[in-house]
């Protein structure tokens, strides 16, 4: 009933003057003052890309932050990178790969999880990694509470990219073991002997 | 002597003295107060309400509905890092009932944006919790999120809600006899407008000084998890001088923007080749398809002539008013 009570209002209407200028609900100062805030923002967008040093020295890292939007894929991929984790199995004594998806279920299969974005900025950060130890490790033990870990090791896959008109299979998420040897692992973090050796002797 | 000048949105009006043809000096702030004063019609102002707001929460949405692991203190935070350049601002973990009521109040505003509900309040505060979240958060902090803010702040500042919505309905039941307006929000427009080429050219120039111009760069992106189904077809059928056609393409078009759009011959082949190339992305780049309908949806706003852009606006009120006759019948 709405939308035809707008439609009939839009056909009763007189029609408008050959142009009637929807007036501005904003002050004129406030105007000017988003005009000039626009201009420096589209400045510092095409600086941000283009000549990254100058907005950097001048604008506070959080408004410089959302300037940093145009720099696309600049370069080649060398390789498709991969982030994965290994839980070291109390009752086993040796590291498993664990499925760490379901504990990060923001778009968990692809490269914006939240696990493959933290490992893409911090993974030589060890105050991040320490923390993702913590997390993985308790909500593994949390969530498959018959497959304890007292700890991780959370690594990298450099997978080679085809040559270029060479297709190859389709990308689908393979378990670690089915990775041929000739792809590269870079392991990054490893909780240690002692911390995995405590946890798993915790009480669940 | 008055001369008549073309506008860029199709209508004609005078020349202030001064403007290039006129035989008077060249004067730059005349001429940039008239080309920011030109009339633009509301329905691109419109288009831009609806379409920014829905390619921002359709990014979102993946997020809102797991709002406790995006802002809250049930998933995995980075630890406050004291400085760090990966991190812009730490701002702690909400619990989660907080998350759930930011991410449930940015769906309200977000959607009554796109209706022209209460519109000012609803950019502003979009505009405010979508901020806080990409900097809350810089795992979950992509270009969709960092420019929606600026963005919305600009439609803010225009009268988008001055036709097509419900403020404009309810505005006409108080005042049935003011003439609907038809043009409006000139300044917002053409800082779309400007936004959109500085975006195409700043990443152009990016690209050629990376390595578009001596390796192939766009095969190479589409082996990992943003290969979708589409990709791989496309992948399989393209011979390989193709992906150096098309990467060709892509960079002679983002690095000549501003040339494209500002000759009024190549606004409208740069304006095919523009969404064709956001095509191409959100069909083989999988989450990249919100970002691709975000900017494709500001090219269509700020750049389709202005005809084609009333029609395209009759055409969906004439089919509003049809379904309506038949709800009421």
């Amino acid at each position: 009933m709405a939308r035809r009570d707008v439609d009939s209002q839009e056909r009763a209407a007189p029609r408008a003057p050959a142009e009637a200028r929807a007036e501005p609900w904003t002050p004129l100062w406030l105007r000017r003052a988003g005009a000039l805030a626009g201009a420096l923002y589209l400045a510092a967008i095409w600086l941000a890309a283009v000549k990254p040093a100058l907005p950097e020295r001048v604008l506070p890292r959080p408004v410089l932050f959302f300037t940093q939007v145009a720099e696309l894929f600049p370069n080649a991929a060398i390789d498709s990178i991969e982030w994965r984790a290994r839980g070291w199995r109390c009752a086993l004594g040796r590291f498993d790969e664990v499925d760490v998806r379901p504990f990060f279920p923001i778009r968990q299969d692809d490269k914006e999880s939240r696990f493959d974005r933290a490992m893409f900025f911090h993974h030589r950060q060890r105050p991040v990694l320490v923390a993702l130890d913590r997390y993985i490790t308790s909500a593994q033990n949390h969530m498959r509470p018959a497959e304890r870990i007292g700890g991780v090791m959370l690594l990298s896959l450099r997978v080679p990219i085809p040559p270029l008109g060479e297709t190859g299979p389709r990308w689908r998420w393979m378990p670690l073991d089915e990775y041929p040897p000739s792809v590269e692992r870079r392991y990054w973090y490893t909780t240690s002997m002692e911390a995995r050796t405590r946890r798993c002797e915790e009480e669940p | 002597m008055s001369r008549v000048a073309k506008h860029k949105s199709g209508t004609r009006a005078a020349a202030p003295p001064g403007s290039p043809g006129t035989g008077a000096a060249f004067e730059p702030m005349a001429w940039l107060r008239r080309w920011l004063d030109a009339p633009q019609p509301i329905e691109r102002l419109v288009l831009l309400r609806v379409l920014v707001p829905l390619a921002v929460l359709g990014f979102l949405s993946s997020r809102l509905v797991h709002a406790d692991h995006w802002l809250g203190s049930a998933g995995f935070r980075v630890p406050d890092l004291g400085g760090d350049w990966r991190q812009p601002l730490y701002l702690p973990a909400m619990p989660p009932w907080a998350a759930w009521t930011v991410a449930v109040v940015i769906a309200l505003s977000g959607l009554s944006l796109v209706a022209g509900f209460a519109t000012p309040v609803a950019a502003a505060v979009l505009a405010l919790l979508v901020g806080y979240a990409t900097l809350a958060d810089r795992l979950e902090a992509f270009t969709v999120t960092k420019l929606a803010p600026p963005l919305t702040l600009a439609l803010l500042l225009a009268p988008c809600g001055a036709r097509y919505s419900v403020d404009a309905w309810l505005r006409r039941r108080r005042r049935p006899a003011a003439p609907l307006p038809t043009t409006g929000g000139s300044g917002t427009i053409r800082f779309f407008q400007v936004f959109l080429v500085t975006m195409y050219s700043a990443t152009g120039i990016a690209k050629a000084r990376g390595d578009w111009l001596t390796h192939q760069v766009l095969w190479t992106h589409l082996h990992d998890q943003y290969q979708t189904a589409a990709a791989w077809l496309i992948m399989r059928a393209t011979p390989a001088w193709g992906w150096w056609i098309l990467q060709g393409l892509v960079l002679l078009f983002e690095v000549g923007a501003p040339l494209w759009f500002a000759l009024p011959w190549t606004r409208r082949p740069a304006l095919v080749i523009g969404l064709g190339m956001h095509a191409m992305i959100g069909l083989m780049f999988g989450p990249v398809v919100w970002f691709a309908l975000l900017m494709a949806s500001m090219l269509v706003a700020c750049f389709l002539p202005e005809e084609p852009l009333r029609r395209l606006f009759a055409a969906a009120m004439t089919l509003g008013r049809r379904r309506a006759d038949r709800t009421v019948d």
